[in-house]
């Protein structure tokens, strides 16, 4: 796609051939800048796949980078000279690997759990025959470079700065959490992206900053200048545990420069957000496939648009995230080809936004590689609606998985479209040193940054009374 | 037709789920583990959401109501979620300075009774008022989800087992083909103990005439298992390589060698560079001679419990899963009944077949097991391409892995700072230690990537050696726990046997494995434990 040579060019290469990409390019948009929708093969037919919700959060896009496997190609950031292959194509290649006939000799499914079971032998056959075709990647080239991780303490942590995680950062410092022992941050802010906002950058109607008059951008740089407050871009945390040392009552493991970071804390507030969902039909894991939201942080981040110019698009899609979503893509300069409402006996959005035609219909099948062709059933006859691309546009589901591993309730919420964590009208959830705000605990809009607000301030209040405690009774307090 | 992908990660489509469904593994944390949903690099954050909207169509599709599961999903938990919550690699963790991370904890005390009944009184699944998580959840148990079936018990069976882990399912198969059709009470989903949490390794490699031949026995079932249940358990025999770092523990596994022999084991005590051959990999520097015994192996754990309870409801067992037992009935020194959550179940024979939790079962009869339950943490890594035949394990650390067949590194290692108690959480201490010794051993592992880390509860008891067969004061109640992390391995054989044994066959491992040898004072060592 991209054929002329750009000043600040990055270049490396893929499976030996060279490409170009640019300085604010992740592995993954660098590769869609080129041209390349198929990043690997899936683990079991060997179905093509490409990125999907372009967020890390599921596993469509791993690529093997400089002999290290099953990196997620859309949280590589790209560097001069990479070396990256692509996976599991082991006859043939990534682009047209052999072993795709596994995906059409079992149009209904290869059952491993009944497969060859009459007969002892095909038995040991089959064994050995899926035991060479199993796994993704293959041993890392070399033995990992030492990157020794560090401890600290501090009161409060903050997980996420969107709109939720900064309301409850700066309703936090405002409760006045005191110092943490031989540390100067008393509320620790910290975020997996490169910035602060979270959803709030993607430009969706009503969940902008503009529609607040300061941008999160803003706000965090507002925070991160407030003594007490710090503010760690490409943090994310891994793991969350229970910690009863006199120290603190949450232990973080937090992925920081390369390292593993442990990170004890009084009080915890989760405002991780939401993650891209898939709406499982025939053909919607195919390359050329995305979430709504993963176009949009697709195109904030490095400016690049998938499929062929016009970049047309096929929305599919449910509730009021259809046509948020769908209004957004148009002002990032995408063609909308069809907007397909697929919520059934869902309520229908009243008003088509923007001039928009949304129609609905059932989708029934996504056709070529990458997808070319969204197929729909309205009133029981087919059509082919032509596109460059598909997106997915449904709501976010709630990021609970750092608090249910750790024993918070999650229930699902068909409304919310998710498991949100379950916490009382102050953000706690459990342990009692678990708050959590925004679209982790199923608000949003509005009322994501009250329930930020809220958490914050409980949890600032109760860090701060501890650490009075603590340094009033010495290790006595537990 | 194309497939409808569900979940991307596993390749898992809309008809493997309406499958599942089918068979009745319908609640989330069976659906997750029939399908493989939710098992891979993103662990279920882009297909939990669409597999309950899929299940809520399920069940509201006409004829639903027929089906083994009525499939309440709004207000159902999700499976629950694993630390890391995306893939991580073990550099990461063997890097942290371990001596100041926390060590391992008591969990806090148990009130068994108390709990149980609470727990049933509120509805699975939904937050109490206070936020505060049922005492499963306290317990680092899963939540259970709601009841899936509302179907009345039995008034009577012959036999009732406490416990739908491996030794209860196979033991109701074993009775069933002997005409005997007991009901197996399972307090939550198949797999939810140990049986479910383990590194799925059998091996014949034991210091106990008794095990070495219960252990052969189980294996040679394994072997033919698909044939006689209907459903794979993936048994790859490629051995299993225990290392030794130092003197003491070379003359271990040369009395060991020996003695295997003598069983008919093929089991050799090998040099490091022998090791270093079947594990290419392997830093032989790190020890000194290694005991070799090639016909050892790996299962995948799930579908050995799934086959057994398959197998033993086409023999007309009962298996009732997300049942409480309450209480054990005791008249005049005989077990008569046993209640439960569901109601009264009359009854001749109790057995106890409740891992880790079998005391708290025995106490309801007012009977003390020994047995002390001890948390064993383990973790499995992304799916990489077969590189690894054996079962690797360091017998001086506990460390053992292996690779699975889906390629996943999946392994474990003891702490000797672990306190005893009931606890299922998982610790950052654990993936640390865990990273370390693994990546001293293979280096190469350093930038493999851990997909997930759990804990399960070993059952253990002073000899380390099981308790079977009667209750001294208790007729009727018979034990088969206390097998140390290792029951998986020996269930078909010691199944087979307690069967025989309840059918009137004479066996003296009844006698010598009785509760009542702790009073008597004659323990049975058994020194080859690992994890």
């Amino acid at each position: 796609m991209a054929t002329h040579e750009q000043p600040d060019a990055v270049h490396f290469t893929l499976d030996g051939e060279r490409l170009a990409g640019r300085a604010s390019d992740t592995l993954a948009s660098a590769l869609l800048r080129a041209g390349t929708t198929t990043f690997t093969r899936s683990i079991k037919y060997h179905r093509p796949r490409g990125p999907f919700c372009l967020s890390g959060g599921c596993g469509q896009c791993l690529v093997r980078v400089n002999g290290v496997p099953s990196l997620p190609a859309c949280r590589v950031e790209l560097k001069a000279g990479m070396a990256c292959e692509r996976q599991n194509g082991p006859l043939g290649s990534v682009d047209s690997d052999l072993f795709r006939a596994v995906d059409f000799l079992f149009p209904g499914g290869l059952d491993h759990h009944h497969l060859m079971v009459q007969s002892r032998l095909l038995g040991k056959v089959t064994l050995e025959v899926a035991r060479r075709l199993a796994g993704l990647g293959t041993l890392p080239d070399r033995p990992a470079p030492e990157r020794q991780g560090s401890l600290r303490a501090v009161p409060l942590v903050v997980i996420g700065a969107g709109p939720a995680g900064l309301a409850a950062a700066q309703a936090a410092l405002e409760a006045g959490v005191p110092e943490g022992a031989g540390e100067e941050t008393r509320v620790l802010v910290l975020e997996r992206n490169t910035s602060a906002g979270g959803a709030a950058r993607l430009g969706l109607a009503g969940l902008g900053a503009d529609d607040r008059g300061v941008t999160e951008q803003a706000q965090a740089a507002r925070l991160a200048a407030t003594p007490g407050a710090e503010l760690l871009f490409r943090a994310e945390v891994v793991g969350l545990y229970a910690d009863e040392s006199p120290l603190g009552d949450a232990l973080l493991a937090v992925r920081f420069q390369g390292r593993l970071l442990a990170v004890r804390a009084r009080r915890v507030v989760l405002a991780t957000g939401g993650t891209p969902q898939p709406l499982p039909f025939p053909g919607v894991d195919r390359p050329g496939v995305y979430a709504a939201r993963g176009l949009l942080e697709l195109f904030k981040r490095t400016g690049v648009r998938v499929g062929e110019a016009p970049h047309s698009l096929a929305v599919v899609g449910e509730g009021p995230e259809l046509l948020l979503a769908a209004n957004a893509l148009l002002a990032a300069g995408y063609g909308l080809a069809a907007v397909i409402d697929a919520g059934g006996d869902a309520v229908a959005p009243s008003q088509p936004d923007g001039g928009l035609s949304v129609r609905r219909a059932t989708p029934m099948r996504v056709r070529g590689n990458p997808a070319a062709e969204l197929q729909v059933e309205v009133a029981g006859k087919v059509q082919q609606l032509r596109c460059d691309a598909v997106a997915i546009a449904l709501p976010p589901a709630p990021l609970h998985d750092l608090a249910t591993s750790v024993g918070a309730q999650a229930a699902f919420d068909q409304a919310v479209g998710g498991f949100p964590v379950h916490t009382d009208e102050r953000g706690r959830a459990w342990p009692a040193w678990l708050f959590a705000a925004g679209t982790a605990a199923g608000e949003s809009g509005a009322e994501a940054l009250l329930s930020g607000a809220a958490a914050g301030r409980t949890a600032g209040g109760e860090a701060a009374a501890l650490s009075a405690a603590a340094q009033a009774g010495g290790a006595a307090v537990a | 037709m194309e497939k409808a992908i569900v979940c991307a990660c596993e390749d898992v489509s809309v008809h493997d789920v309406e499958v599942a469904v089918g068979h009745g593994y319908a609640d989330i944390e069976s659906l997750k583990r029939y399908t493989g949903l939710g098992t891979g690099p993103c662990q279920g954050k882009a297909c939990t959401v669409p597999a309950a909207r899929l299940c809520a169509k399920l069940a509201r599709a006409p004829g639903a109501a027929h089906s083994p599961a009525p499939f309440p999903v709004a207000g159902q938990p999700p499976f629950r979620a694993r630390p890391p919550s995306s893939p991580t690699t073990l550099a990461h963790y063997a890097f942290l300075p371990l001596e100041a991370l926390p060590p391992p904890r008591a969990a806090a005390p148990h009130k068994a009774r108390a709990d149980r009944t609470r727990q049933r009184t509120e509805p699975h699944g939904a937050p109490a008022k206070d936020g505060a998580p049922s005492p499963a959840l306290l317990a680092g148990l899963d939540q259970p989800g709601l009841p899936l079936t509302s179907n009345p018990l039995p008034e009577r069976a012959e036999v009732v087992i406490i416990g739908g882990g491996i030794m209860g399912l196979a033991l109701a198969y074993q009775l069933a083909g002997k005409g005997i059709k007991p009901l197996v009470l399972e307090r939550s989903y198949l797999c939810a103990g140990a049986s479910g949490r383990n590194g799925g390794g059998v091996r014949a490699q034991w210091t106990t005439p008794t095990l070495i031949e219960l252990a052969k026995e189980s294996i040679a079932f394994m072997d033919r298992f698909a044939q006689e249940l209907g459903i794979n358990i993936w048994l790859r025999r490629a051995g299993y390589l225990f290392l030794a770092e130092d003197d003491a523990t070379v003359k271990r596994i040369e009395a060991g060698a020996a003695l295997h022999r003598k069983h008919g084991l093929s089991t050799r005590v090998i040099t490091p560079g022998e090791a270093g051959a079947l594990v290419p990999d392997l830093d032989t520097s790190k020890f000194l001679a290694a005991s070799w015994n090639p016909d050892d192996g790996v299962v995948f754990p799930w579908p050995f419990l799934w086959g057994y309870a398959d197998g033993a409801r086409k023999r007309g067992a009962q298996v009732e899963t997300f049942t409480q037992v309450t209480g054990l009935d005791v008249e005049a020194g005989h077990v008569r009944a046993v209640r439960t959550d569901r109601g009264r179940v009359v009854c001749d024979r109790v057995v106890i077949a409740s891992g880790a939790w079998s005391p708290q079962v025995a106490r309801l009869a007012g009977i003390d097991l020994p047995n002390l339950p001890y948390r064993h943490e383990i973790a499995s890594s992304e799916p990489l391409k077969p590189f690894l035949g054996p079962l690797v394990s360091n017998l001086g650390s506990g460390l053992y892995f292996s690779q699975s067949m889906r390629g996943e590194i999946v392994g474990g290692m003891g702490d000797p700072l672990e306190p005893p108690g009931l606890n299922q959480s998982s610790s950052l201490r654990f993936l640390t230690r865990y990273s370390r010794a693994l990546t001293e051993l293979i280096p190469r592992l350093g930038e493999v990537k851990f997909l997930r880390q759990w804990a399960g509860c070993y059952d253990v008891t002073p000899d380390h050696s099981p308790i079977v067969g009667e209750t001294p004061g208790v007729a009727g109640l018979l034990q088969m726990s206390g097998f140390v992390g290792h029951g998986f391995m020996m269930a078909p054989a010691v199944a087979r046997r307690m069967a025989d044994w309840m059918t009137g066959a004479k066996d003296d491992m009844f006698d010598r494995y009785a509760l009542e040898r702790f009073a008597k004072g004659r323990l049975e060592h058994e020194s080859f434990i690992i994890g």
